[in-house]
Protein backbone atom coordinates (compact mmCIF):
# COMPACT_ATOMS: atom_id res chain seq x y z
CA UNK A 1 0.00 0.00 0.00
CA UNK A 2 1.45 3.40 -0.88
CA UNK A 3 1.87 5.84 1.97
CA UNK A 4 -0.30 8.91 1.80
CA UNK A 5 -1.09 11.83 4.03
CA UNK A 6 -3.46 14.79 4.06
CA UNK A 7 -2.04 17.64 2.00
CA UNK A 8 0.00 15.36 -0.26
CA UNK A 9 -0.19 16.38 -3.93
CA UNK A 10 0.40 14.50 -7.18
CA UNK A 11 0.37 15.46 -10.85
CA UNK A 12 -0.10 14.04 -14.33
CA UNK A 13 0.26 15.76 -17.70
CA UNK A 14 -1.89 14.46 -20.56
CA UNK A 15 -1.65 15.67 -24.10
CA UNK A 16 -1.40 17.23 -26.50
CA UNK A 17 -4.96 16.20 -27.30
CA UNK A 18 -5.37 15.32 -30.98
CA UNK A 19 -8.40 15.26 -33.30
CA UNK A 20 -7.68 11.55 -33.87
CA UNK A 21 -8.06 11.02 -30.12
CA UNK A 22 -11.43 12.82 -30.20
CA UNK A 23 -12.59 10.52 -33.00
CA UNK A 24 -11.36 7.47 -31.03
CA UNK A 25 -13.18 8.72 -27.95
CA UNK A 26 -16.37 9.30 -29.96
CA UNK A 27 -16.18 5.71 -31.22
CA UNK A 28 -15.31 4.14 -27.86
CA UNK A 29 -17.87 6.13 -25.87
CA UNK A 30 -20.66 6.30 -28.44
CA UNK A 31 -20.84 10.09 -28.10
CA UNK A 32 -20.96 11.17 -31.72
CA UNK A 33 -21.87 14.80 -31.18
CA UNK A 34 -20.21 16.46 -34.20
CA UNK A 35 -18.95 19.42 -32.14
CA UNK A 36 -16.07 17.08 -31.21
CA UNK A 37 -14.76 16.32 -34.72
CA UNK A 38 -16.65 18.25 -37.42
CA UNK A 39 -15.08 21.71 -37.78
CA UNK A 40 -17.86 23.49 -39.81
CA UNK A 41 -20.50 22.03 -37.46
CA UNK A 42 -18.55 23.19 -34.37
CA UNK A 43 -18.07 26.64 -35.90
CA UNK A 44 -21.75 26.94 -36.72
CA UNK A 45 -22.48 26.00 -33.10
CA UNK A 46 -20.51 29.10 -32.09
CA UNK A 47 -17.67 27.17 -30.46
CA UNK A 48 -14.87 28.56 -32.64
CA UNK A 49 -13.66 25.05 -33.55
CA UNK A 50 -13.93 21.49 -32.30
CA UNK A 51 -13.73 20.91 -28.57
CA UNK A 52 -12.77 17.76 -26.65
CA UNK A 53 -15.41 15.67 -24.91
CA UNK A 54 -15.54 16.80 -21.28
CA UNK A 55 -15.59 13.12 -20.44
CA UNK A 56 -12.21 12.62 -22.13
CA UNK A 57 -10.73 15.16 -19.70
CA UNK A 58 -12.49 13.34 -16.87
CA UNK A 59 -10.89 10.13 -18.15
CA UNK A 60 -7.51 11.85 -17.68
CA UNK A 61 -8.55 12.69 -14.10
CA UNK A 62 -9.35 9.01 -13.50
CA UNK A 63 -5.85 8.16 -14.67
CA UNK A 64 -4.35 10.80 -12.36
CA UNK A 65 -6.01 9.01 -9.43
CA UNK A 66 -5.32 5.39 -10.33
CA UNK A 67 -1.71 6.16 -11.33
CA UNK A 68 -1.12 7.68 -7.93
CA UNK A 69 -3.09 5.16 -5.88
CA UNK A 70 -1.54 2.03 -7.40
CA UNK A 71 -3.12 -1.18 -8.75
CA UNK A 72 -4.81 -2.45 -5.56
CA UNK A 73 -6.89 0.69 -5.03
CA UNK A 74 -10.01 1.58 -6.96
CA UNK A 75 -12.11 4.67 -7.55
CA UNK A 76 -15.08 4.57 -5.18
CA UNK A 77 -16.45 7.91 -6.36
CA UNK A 78 -15.43 10.63 -8.78
CA UNK A 79 -17.24 13.82 -9.72
CA UNK A 80 -16.17 16.63 -11.99
CA UNK A 81 -17.33 19.91 -13.39
CA UNK A 82 -16.18 21.05 -16.81
CA UNK A 83 -15.03 24.63 -16.36
CA UNK A 84 -13.80 25.49 -19.86
CA UNK A 85 -13.13 23.71 -23.13
CA UNK A 86 -10.11 21.61 -24.08
CA UNK A 87 -9.14 21.78 -27.75
CA UNK A 88 -6.82 19.80 -30.02
CA UNK A 89 -3.23 20.83 -29.27
CA UNK A 90 -3.93 21.44 -25.57
CA UNK A 91 -2.02 19.62 -22.84
CA UNK A 92 -3.90 19.23 -19.58
CA UNK A 93 -1.94 19.36 -16.32
CA UNK A 94 -3.86 17.51 -13.63
CA UNK A 95 -3.15 17.89 -9.97
CA UNK A 96 -4.62 16.03 -7.01
CA UNK A 97 -4.52 16.87 -3.30
CA UNK A 98 -5.37 14.47 -0.48
CA UNK A 99 -8.02 16.09 1.73
CA UNK A 100 -9.03 13.31 4.14
CA UNK A 101 -8.26 9.71 5.11
CA UNK A 102 -10.79 7.53 6.89
CA UNK A 103 -10.52 3.90 7.92
CA UNK A 104 -13.58 1.84 6.87
CA UNK A 105 -13.84 -1.83 7.82
CA UNK A 106 -10.14 -2.56 7.59
CA UNK A 107 -9.76 -0.55 4.37
CA UNK A 108 -9.00 3.14 3.89
CA UNK A 109 -11.04 5.67 1.97
CA UNK A 110 -8.87 8.55 0.83
CA UNK A 111 -10.59 11.76 -0.36
CA UNK A 112 -8.92 13.78 -3.07
CA UNK A 113 -9.68 17.13 -4.71
CA UNK A 114 -8.38 17.58 -8.22
CA UNK A 115 -8.11 20.23 -10.90
CA UNK A 116 -6.92 20.28 -14.47
CA UNK A 117 -5.57 23.27 -16.35
CA UNK A 118 -4.33 24.15 -19.82
CA UNK A 119 -1.51 26.56 -19.05
CA UNK A 120 -3.19 28.92 -16.56
CA UNK A 121 -6.77 28.25 -17.62
CA UNK A 122 -8.74 25.83 -15.46
CA UNK A 123 -10.64 23.23 -17.54
CA UNK A 124 -11.91 20.75 -14.93
CA UNK A 125 -12.31 20.55 -11.19
CA UNK A 126 -13.60 17.75 -9.06
CA UNK A 127 -13.34 15.41 -6.13
CA UNK A 128 -12.89 11.69 -5.66
CA UNK A 129 -12.75 8.94 -3.07
CA UNK A 130 -10.23 6.15 -3.50
CA UNK A 131 -10.70 2.80 -1.74
CA UNK A 132 -7.50 1.12 -0.57
CA UNK A 133 -7.94 -2.48 0.58
CA UNK A 134 -6.45 -3.53 3.91
CA UNK B 1 -32.21 7.04 -35.83
CA UNK B 2 -29.09 9.03 -36.56
CA UNK B 3 -27.94 11.61 -34.05
CA UNK B 4 -28.53 14.51 -36.39
CA UNK B 5 -31.86 13.21 -37.68
CA UNK B 6 -34.93 14.56 -35.93
CA UNK B 7 -38.62 14.13 -36.14
CA UNK B 8 -39.75 17.39 -37.75
CA UNK B 9 -42.89 17.32 -35.59
CA UNK B 10 -40.93 17.37 -32.36
CA UNK B 11 -39.83 20.40 -30.40
CA UNK B 12 -36.14 20.82 -29.64
CA UNK B 13 -36.96 22.30 -26.23
CA UNK B 14 -36.76 20.27 -23.01
CA UNK B 15 -40.12 18.76 -22.08
CA UNK B 16 -40.41 19.35 -18.34
CA UNK B 17 -43.45 17.12 -18.03
CA UNK B 18 -41.03 14.18 -18.39
CA UNK B 19 -39.08 14.94 -15.19
CA UNK B 20 -39.35 11.90 -12.92
CA UNK B 21 -39.55 9.38 -15.76
CA UNK B 22 -37.19 6.47 -16.24
CA UNK B 23 -36.18 4.45 -19.27
CA UNK B 24 -36.99 0.78 -19.64
CA UNK B 25 -34.26 -1.35 -18.05
CA UNK B 26 -31.58 -2.46 -20.52
CA UNK B 27 -28.80 -5.01 -20.13
CA UNK B 28 -25.18 -4.12 -20.86
CA UNK B 29 -22.72 -6.94 -21.43
CA UNK B 30 -19.34 -5.67 -20.30
CA UNK B 31 -16.98 -6.78 -23.03
CA UNK B 32 -13.19 -7.06 -22.87
CA UNK B 33 -12.73 -5.33 -26.27
CA UNK B 34 -14.99 -2.44 -25.29
CA UNK B 35 -12.98 -1.84 -22.09
CA UNK B 36 -9.69 -2.00 -24.00
CA UNK B 37 -10.88 0.39 -26.74
CA UNK B 38 -12.14 2.82 -24.13
CA UNK B 39 -8.82 2.70 -22.22
CA UNK B 40 -6.98 3.29 -25.51
CA UNK B 41 -9.22 6.25 -26.37
CA UNK B 42 -8.49 7.97 -23.06
CA UNK B 43 -4.83 6.99 -23.44
CA UNK B 44 -4.61 5.03 -20.18
CA UNK B 45 -2.11 2.14 -20.32
CA UNK B 46 -3.26 0.59 -16.97
CA UNK B 47 -2.83 -3.22 -17.38
CA UNK B 48 -5.86 -3.89 -15.14
CA UNK B 49 -8.03 -2.67 -18.06
CA UNK B 50 -6.53 -5.22 -20.50
CA UNK B 51 -4.99 -8.20 -18.77
CA UNK B 52 -6.81 -10.58 -16.44
CA UNK B 53 -3.58 -11.74 -14.80
CA UNK B 54 -2.62 -8.16 -13.93
CA UNK B 55 -6.12 -7.45 -12.59
CA UNK B 56 -6.08 -10.62 -10.49
CA UNK B 57 -2.61 -9.82 -9.15
CA UNK B 58 -4.11 -6.54 -7.92
CA UNK B 59 -6.89 -8.40 -6.12
CA UNK B 60 -9.76 -8.17 -8.64
CA UNK B 61 -11.57 -11.25 -10.00
CA UNK B 62 -11.21 -10.19 -13.65
CA UNK B 63 -10.30 -7.24 -15.92
CA UNK B 64 -11.89 -4.06 -14.55
CA UNK B 65 -13.20 -0.98 -16.35
CA UNK B 66 -11.95 2.62 -15.97
CA UNK B 67 -14.08 4.75 -13.63
CA UNK B 68 -15.70 6.75 -16.44
CA UNK B 69 -16.58 3.65 -18.51
CA UNK B 70 -20.37 3.80 -17.85
CA UNK B 71 -20.55 6.72 -20.33
CA UNK B 72 -20.52 3.95 -22.94
CA UNK B 73 -23.74 2.41 -21.56
CA UNK B 74 -26.51 3.62 -23.83
CA UNK B 75 -30.10 2.54 -23.82
CA UNK B 76 -31.04 0.91 -27.15
CA UNK B 77 -33.33 3.87 -27.80
CA UNK B 78 -32.25 7.30 -26.67
CA UNK B 79 -34.61 8.45 -23.88
CA UNK B 80 -37.41 10.63 -25.21
CA UNK B 81 -36.37 13.60 -23.01
CA UNK B 82 -33.04 13.98 -24.86
CA UNK B 83 -33.91 12.46 -28.23
CA UNK B 84 -35.04 15.64 -29.96
CA UNK B 85 -32.57 18.12 -28.47
CA UNK B 86 -30.37 20.16 -30.83
CA UNK B 87 -26.83 18.70 -30.59
CA UNK B 88 -25.24 22.10 -31.27
CA UNK B 89 -26.80 23.46 -28.08
CA UNK B 90 -25.61 20.59 -25.84
CA UNK B 91 -22.55 20.90 -23.60
CA UNK B 92 -21.36 18.63 -20.81
CA UNK B 93 -21.96 20.29 -17.46
CA UNK B 94 -20.64 17.79 -14.96
CA UNK B 95 -20.63 14.13 -14.19
CA UNK B 96 -20.17 11.83 -11.26
CA UNK B 97 -19.74 8.10 -10.74
CA UNK B 98 -20.17 6.15 -7.53
CA UNK B 99 -19.16 2.52 -7.15
CA UNK B 100 -19.81 -0.32 -4.75
CA UNK B 101 -16.92 -2.03 -6.59
CA UNK B 102 -15.30 -1.65 -10.03
CA UNK B 103 -17.19 -2.89 -13.09
CA UNK B 104 -15.81 -6.23 -14.30
CA UNK B 105 -15.29 -7.72 -17.71
CA UNK B 106 -17.83 -10.41 -18.57
CA UNK B 107 -20.61 -9.26 -16.27
CA UNK B 108 -24.13 -8.29 -17.31
CA UNK B 109 -25.46 -5.09 -15.79
CA UNK B 110 -29.09 -4.08 -15.73
CA UNK B 111 -29.23 -0.30 -16.25
CA UNK B 112 -31.94 2.34 -16.22
CA UNK B 113 -31.78 6.04 -17.07
CA UNK B 114 -33.72 8.37 -14.76
CA UNK B 115 -34.64 11.96 -15.68
CA UNK B 116 -34.13 13.63 -12.29
CA UNK B 117 -34.55 17.39 -12.75
CA UNK B 118 -34.20 20.50 -14.93
CA UNK B 119 -32.87 23.83 -13.63
CA UNK B 120 -32.71 27.10 -15.49
CA UNK B 121 -29.77 29.47 -15.03
CA UNK B 122 -28.51 32.61 -16.68
CA UNK B 123 -24.86 32.64 -17.67
CA UNK B 124 -22.48 34.87 -19.61
CA UNK B 125 -23.77 33.46 -22.87
CA UNK B 126 -27.46 33.80 -21.99
CA UNK B 127 -30.09 31.48 -20.64
CA UNK B 128 -29.13 27.85 -20.10
CA UNK B 129 -30.97 24.82 -18.83
CA UNK B 130 -29.29 22.12 -16.75
CA UNK B 131 -30.70 18.67 -17.32
CA UNK B 132 -29.90 16.15 -14.55
CA UNK B 133 -29.97 12.43 -15.30
CA UNK B 134 -28.96 9.34 -13.34
CA UNK B 135 -28.03 5.94 -14.72
CA UNK B 136 -28.18 3.17 -12.15
CA UNK B 137 -26.59 -0.20 -12.81
CA UNK B 138 -26.99 -3.46 -10.89
CA UNK B 139 -26.19 -7.12 -11.41
CA UNK B 140 -28.93 -9.37 -12.73
CA UNK B 141 -29.27 -10.57 -9.13
CA UNK B 142 -30.15 -7.00 -8.09
CA UNK B 143 -26.85 -6.13 -6.35
CA UNK B 144 -26.16 -2.39 -7.02
CA UNK B 145 -22.82 -1.72 -8.74
CA UNK B 146 -22.75 1.92 -9.83
CA UNK B 147 -24.63 5.21 -10.10
CA UNK B 148 -23.67 7.62 -12.87
CA UNK B 149 -25.04 11.15 -12.54
CA UNK B 150 -24.77 13.52 -15.45
CA UNK B 151 -25.64 17.14 -15.97
CA UNK B 152 -26.16 18.32 -19.52
CA UNK B 153 -26.08 22.04 -20.30
CA UNK B 154 -28.63 23.05 -22.90
CA UNK B 155 -27.89 26.50 -24.31
CA UNK B 156 -30.65 28.81 -25.49
CA UNK B 157 -31.43 28.74 -29.21
CA UNK B 158 -29.38 31.29 -31.18
CA UNK B 159 -31.45 34.21 -32.37
CA UNK B 160 -29.49 35.11 -35.50
CA UNK B 161 -27.83 32.61 -37.78
CA UNK B 162 -24.34 33.29 -39.04
CA UNK B 163 -23.49 31.94 -42.45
Amino acid sequence: MPSYEVGETFELDRGPVTTVQLVMYAGASGDFNRIHYDLPFAQEAGLGGVIAHGMLTMGFAGQLLTNWAGPRAFVKAISARFVSSVRPGDTVRLRGTVTAIEPVAGASIVSVDFTGAVQDREVISGAAKMAFPA
Amino acid sequence: MTLSGRDSQATTEIDRSLVGSASEPFVVEVEKGAIRRFAEAIGDPDPRYRDRTAAQAAGFPDIIAPPTFPVTFRSPEEPVWTRYLDRRRILAGGQSFEYVRPIRCGERLVCRVHFVAVEEKSGRSGRMEFLHQEIRGATEGGEPVFVHRRTTVYRAARVEKRQ
